[in-house]
């Protein structure tokens, strides 16, 4: 079981290691959409790797199966809710960056126009 | 049949979260099971959509594609959270899902979303708004390397 053990602590802190970089990109990217983007990092293979990694942990019994339950529905979960969040900003009228640019351009041709 | 085999679902699922197999719970698990049956079959006569239990190895199949796609694409964001923010060039496009039959857009469209980089904003008719981190990401989307893979084990849309 040695071996068992190795494997699931390098799934562990592999996974640990991606949670925290979509936490950095968190903070780090520039607008919304973006962000989205580092947390979904943080969604998809953080909780693979660290579910995969407690399965190594358990007894092969019930807990086994909870754990591949808890992965199944996150993964159905998450992404819904990503794109319920990005879905109701864009309806919103929250604009992407490439799109804020070109607004914020266009309003400022109109400034000196009036000038 | 269909109610059949959602009924040997859900015990099968109650079981496994249970793991007791005493009289008193083994019959909250029937009437439980029974409820959401009953629920089942009455919401299935109003939205007039019944949705049958999936078949297991296609489902296999593309989960264990997804995920060698969701590690490629995980590193892919993760050296950009690390590297200069100069590299991310977050772009709009719309994907068109013509191909991929009406019961598996949803599954297209979670999919875009679930591998980093690219997210699906909205889903209208046959055509998919993603929104994504790199221009290259939405061009490797335009290829349809991950709609010729649904398509391949769900099959095309007629």
């Amino acid at each position: 079981m040695f071996i068992l053990d190795i494997v699931s602590s390098i799934l562990l802190i592999a996974g640990v290691f991606f949670g925290f970089s979509g936490a950095v990109g968190l903070f780090k990217f520039p607008d919304f959409f973006t962000r989205v983007h580092a947390a979904s990092v943080t969604d998809s293979i953080a909780a693979i790797l660290v579910i995969s990694g407690l399965l190594l942990q358990t007894s092969f019994d019930l807990n086994t199966a909870k754990l591949v339950f808890i992965l199944l529905f996150l993964m159905i979960t998450s992404p819904t809710a990503s794109h319920a969040l990005a879905k109701s900003a864009r309806h919103g009228g929250l604009l992407t960056l490439a799109e804020a640019k070109t607004e914020n351009k266009g309003a400022d041709d109109k400034q000196e126009q009036a000038h | 049949m269909r109610i059949g085999k959602w009924a040997v679902l859900l015990a099968v699922f109650w079981l496994l979260l249970s793991g007791y197999i005493q009289p008193l719970l083994l019959s909250f698990g029937a009437a439980s099971v029974a409820i959401v049956l009953f629920v089942l079959h009455r919401m299935d006569a109003i939205d007039e959509e019944p949705e049958d239990v999936g078949n297991g190895p296609q489902i296999v199949r593309y989960i264990v594609w997804l995920l060698g796609q969701i590690m490629q694409s995980s590193t892919h964001v993760t050296k950009l959270v690390w590297g200069s923010s100069s590299q991310v060039s977050p772009c709009l496009a719309k994907i068109s899902a013509q191909d991929v039959p009406p019961e598996n857009r949803v599954l297209y469209a979670n999919s875009i979303t679930l591998t980093p980089g690219t997210l699906s904003v909205d889903l209208e008719d046959d055509e998919i708004t993603v929104h994504a981190l790199q221009k290259a990401s939405i061009e490797e989307l335009e290829q349809g390397g991950m709609e010729r893979k649904i398509t391949g084990i769900w099959g095309k849309n007629t």
